[in-house]
């Protein structure tokens, strides 16, 4: 992205608009319960907005800035360094890990119910009464798993996007 | 008693687990990993011994799938049979893993050697113990995996590779044969449970032969299980993967291909016996088990590797077996069951005997060609000790272990061709003409430790202590049971081996209530009875003949490289035929994904309409077609949308443009109350155009011109696809059932109005679709996430590590 920069138009719309995706991403995530959106949704905005820094700013700002990871090249995790052709996404191992954390969440939240003594992946719901202004919340245990299939969506594209788009 | 389902779940379980955890242990214990497996291997054989001996017997069952009326259970039985397999598996199998130890000792892939190993140990009492027709199959089916990767150990080598896939394809293959004959059978019987129940099919035996004759289904579905027993045990046409899979390392063709593995396929035809017995079963089995039994002993002769000896010589002893099992008419039933299962037990420790010798010839005199090698005895004399109890219980010399179940071979095919008369005398006479070619390559094998030692053949190693030691256990076996005829003609017997032996007569016996069984024994005779000359008339014949041995093996060969005369030569035609059919690549397998593309939409289009021809749908009416106006307007938008795609003038106006078309789908989505689906449509839409525009920064804006039938062809492909779709569509949308099921969900899905704290059973929140992913659907959900997974692992293989292969 270094032949044609992106206007100083594009640099700050993205620079405003990003948090703003993230935040209304989030909300998608906590709200997927009793109104329109949830894991897969949230996911996928998140990576809308992640997406969105990559194009305008590069992956190198995005590993140096974000991440605070050093430098490019690196290589994947065993495969040894050799020249500059080498050069691999660093951060696919920390997409590849938030991945993992995802179907881990996922899978453990159904253990759970199992470890109580119901079939597995079986969800429960709690309402917390006498919460001043909201008066009532409720909490499903099926957010466990929306996050967790949150973080593989998440994981999941950012992978393929960072390898893909390193080429 | 009843068999404690807890030890059961660990032996069949251990091994499995022992082989996810091996590249742990080998970390830790490196070579030392053999002694652990084997130890694992240990504690599986001591708890089969545990209820071999404390007559635990009968149903362990854990439900899987209940769906009603395809009930399947992962059951596992305990009798005589299943005992007699696990034993063998899990005994033979401490035996190999000891041996791997020092065989293996300058081998690569060490690890993926014992993990595999493992889990085909594990398989292979799974096959022993299912009780169950699904789980028999799966176990099946796991154990061709594992042998194909352990045949193709030496993943280098192009003759490692062929036969790895050849035994593959045979016997995974006969496996989809078997299959069909199971579902034959369930189908009939109404359960999958093969026995242990009441209702189980070998419970109502009787009434289900009659039923799958009626339907005219028992003939094909015996064939069916036999082609899969066969091609498991290697009977002859389907034989031919045994000698190839002896490019394994010695210690797998030992356990797999001579002891447990190819046993599985005699296994069936024994556990079946019961079921199917019938005047077919004994046409099918005792023709193909003779018939095998005397090809493969003629080819054993004309082998000149010790190994492609031994290989055929297990076909052949496969054969045998079989032709006992067969043997269910004219009052010798009870002498067939006994052959089948006494000589499963001999010929496991006979052959994997001889196999472990084979291995120490290889590994210390460096070379496996019979003509090299002679006089062994002075460098090895412990094989030589094993080697004479063994090879002469191959050849069915009294007093050795293989002479008992081969008299009652004899017997059986005797009395049947007594009783019968007629063209049945054909079965005893070709009994003792087998049997002179498998006594002449025995006595073959034996002179390889005897006479001249060749100046060729350098200096021999001893071999390891943990090479040695399970060779001659195995000897010990065999010569205990072979002293156990000679004790019992003086009136002792070895009481718990013909107790156990006697189990395994029954679990194979037609009666189930017969008393044959009840009295198995075996002695040296005393007496000239027809099988006692049958035996003589085998030996005098293989004595006067082992002088023109050299000949006799000229003559085989000579009749072997006549390519029609061989099975091999048809299958090595067949597959490459199929695989170099230049049609397939040079029109579908072109590395060019529009082609891909093309194919396969194409052919998912056309099965899709083919099916709806078949089943004769009918078109919905059009007169009810009602839309509000701004739904019209909508889809207008996106039809035009459609229609400027394929008048785009480059690229990015090209995505653009079916960025609205998706965008118009999305407030579709909004119009028809749907805003889960708009939501995801919409991101989606802008994920897409946002990757597409990143990735047409860097194509060429121009590709060239297009040729004209390309055009056509594809303007072709598209409408056929469209047409699919359309159909589609509109087929599914005209079926409105009169009990919706978002109805159903819809009732469950949300927070009841008088709710207490917790709610288990159905979902709890507002959002019906979210809920159907996270509650009533989660298993699906956590599937689909794992293919997400899966899917960007993939592209990291593929496009970050492209380049490794080059470099390795």
């Amino acid at each position: 992205m270094t032949e044609n920069e992106p206007t100083v138009i594009a640099r700050t719309v993205v620079r405003i608009v990003v948090p703003i995706i993230l935040v209304t991403a989030v909300a998608l995530l906590l709200q997927g319960h009793n109104a329109p959106g949830g894991g897969f949704i949230g996911g996928v905005l998140t990576v809308v907005a992640f997406a969105l820094i990559y194009i305008i700013y590069g992956l190198e700002y995005f590993e140096t800035e974000l991440l605070h990871r050093t430098a490019l090249p690196r290589a994947l995790p065993g495969e040894p360094v050799e020249d500059d052709s080498q050069q691999r996404p660093g951060v696919t191992k920390e997409f590849s890990e938030v991945l993992a954390i995802g179907l881990a969440l996922a899978a453990g939240s159904g253990i759970v119910a199992i470890a109580l003594g119901y079939p597995f992946l079986s969800q429960a719901v709690v309402f917390v009464t006498g919460i001043p202004l909201f008066h009532e919340i409720e909490v499903a245990s099926a957010l466990a798993f929306d996050i967790g299939v949150y973080f593989v969506v998440v994981g999941g594209l950012l992978t393929v996007i960072a390898v893909v788009g390193a080429e | 008693m009843q068999p404690n389902q807890w030890v059961m779940a660990v032996i069949v379980g251990l091994p499995f687990l022992a082989a996810a955890l091996t590249p742990l242990v080998y970390r830790l214990l490196g070579e030392r990993t053999a002694y652990a497996s084997a130890a694992v291997a240990a504690v599986s054989f001591g708890l089969v011994g545990w209820f071999a001996t404390t007559g635990a017997r009968g149903l362990v069952s854990w439900t899987w799938i209940d769906a009603p009326g395809f009930e399947v259970a992962l059951s596992f039985y305990v009798d005589g049979l299943s005992l007699l397999i696990g034993f063998l598996a899990s005994g033979i199998g401490v035996l190999i893993l000891t041996y791997s130890g020092g065989y293996m000792h300058e081998e690569p892939g060490k690890m993926k050697f014992y993990a595999t190993l493992l889990a085909f140990m594990g398989s292979m009492l799974g096959v022993a113990f299912a009780a169950d027709l699904v789980v028999l199959f799966v176990f099946w089916e796991l154990t061709s995996i594992s042998s194909f990767i352990l045949i193709g150990h030496y993943t280098g080598e192009s003759s490692s590779r062929y036969a790895a896939r050849k035994s593959m394809l045979i016997t995974v293959a006969g496996g989809l044969f078997m299959l069909l004959g199971f579902l034959f059978l369930a189908g009939e019987g109404g359960t999958f449970q093969l026995l242990g129940t009441d209702r189980a099919l070998l419970a109502q035996a009787e009434s289900l032969r009659e039923g799958l004759r009626a339907d005219g289904l028992f003939v094909p579905a015996l064939v069916l299980i036999g082609i899969g027993a066969a091609a498991k045990s290697a009977q002859v046409p389907l034989h031919i993967w045994l000698p190839n899979a002896m490019e394994a390392p010695t210690p797998v063709s030992a356990f797999l291909h001579s002891a447990t593995m190819v046993k599985a396929g005699v296994y069936l035809v024994g556990r079946f016996r019961p079921l199917l017995a019938s005047e077919e079963w004994q046409l099918l089995f005792v023709a193909m088990g003779l018939v095998t039994m005397t090809v493969a002993a003629i080819l054993a002769v004309g082998a000149s590797d010790i190994k492609e000896l031994l290989a055929y010589s297990t076909a052949s002893h496969l054969g045998l077996i079989i032709a006992g099992f067969g043997v269910v008419g004219g009052g010798a039933s009870a002498y067939g069951a006994e052959t089948g299962s006494f000589h499963v037990l001999n010929h496991a420790a006979f052959k994997a005997a001889l196999f472990l010798v084979a291995g120490i010839i290889a590994h210390e005199a460096g070379s496996r060609l019979i003509d090299d090698l002679g006089g062994l005895w002075r460098d090895l004399p412990i094989a030589a000790g094993v080697t004479v109890i063994a090879a002469l219980g191959m050849a069915g010399v009294p007093p050795f272990n293989g002479f008992y179940s081969k008299e009652f071979l004899f017997e059986a095919t005797y009395e049947l061709a007594h009783a019968s008369g007629g063209l049945w005398w054909i079965l005893p006479a070709v009994a003792v003409f087998g049997s002179v070619f498998t006594f002449l390559y025995s006595i073959r094998f034996l002179m390889l430790f005897f006479g001249e030692k060749p100046d060729a053949l350098g200096h021999i190693h001893t071999p390891p202590w943990s090479m040695r030691l399970p060779a001659v256990a195995l000897a010990v076996v065999a010569g205990l049971i072979g002293l156990g005829g000679i004790t019992a003609t003086a009136g002792v017997h070895i009481g718990p081996l013909e107790e156990f032996v006697r189990q395994v007569v029954g679990a194979t016996a037609i009666d189930q209530s017969g008393e044959h069984g009840a009295h198995f024994s075996y002695y040296l005779p005393t007496e000239p009875t027809v099988p006692v000359l049958m035996s003589a008339t085998t030996i005098g014949l293989g004595v006067v003949a082992y002088p023109f041995y050299d000949q006799l093996r000229d003559v085989v060969r000579r009749l072997r490289s006549v390519s029609l005369l061989s099975a091999n030569w048809y299958y090595d035609s067949v597959v490459e035929g199929l695989d170099r059919s230049r049609a397939v690549e040079s029109t579908i397998q072109t590395g060019l994904l529009r082609t891909y593309a093309l194919v396969l939409l194409l052919a998912v289009s056309v099965m899709t309409l083919l099916a709806y021809a078949t089943a004769a749908v009918g078109l919905p009416a059009f007169g009810s077609v009602a839309s509000p106006i701004p739904m019209v307007i909508v889809l207008g938008v996106a039809v035009v949308a459609a229609f400027a795609v394929t008048r785009a003038p480059s690229h990015i106006a090209g995505v653009l443009t079916l960025s609205i078309l998706g965008f118009m789908v999305a407030i579709f989505y909004i119009l028809g109350d749907a805003p889960d689906l708009a939501l995801t449509q919409l991101l989606i839409e802008t994920l897409v155009l946002v990757l597409f525009l990143l990735v047409l920064d860097k194509l060429p804006p121009f590709y060239g011109e297009a040729r004209r039938w390309v055009l056509a062809r594809d303007a072709a492909a598209s409408a056929v696809v469209g047409i699919t779709v359309f159909l589609t569509v509109l087929v599914t949308t005209a079926a409105s059932p009169a009990s919706r099921i978002s109805n159903f969900f819809l009732e469950r899905g949300g927070v009841p109005a008088e709710h207490g704290t917790w709610i288990l059973e159905y979902g709890g929140g507002a959002n019906i679709v979210n809920v159907i992913l996270v509650d009533f659907r989660a298993f699906d959900t956590l599937g689909e996430i794992s293919v997400i997974a899966m899917a960007a692992l993939s592209v990291i293989t593929l496009v970050a590590m492209r380049e490794r292969g080059d470099r390795q």
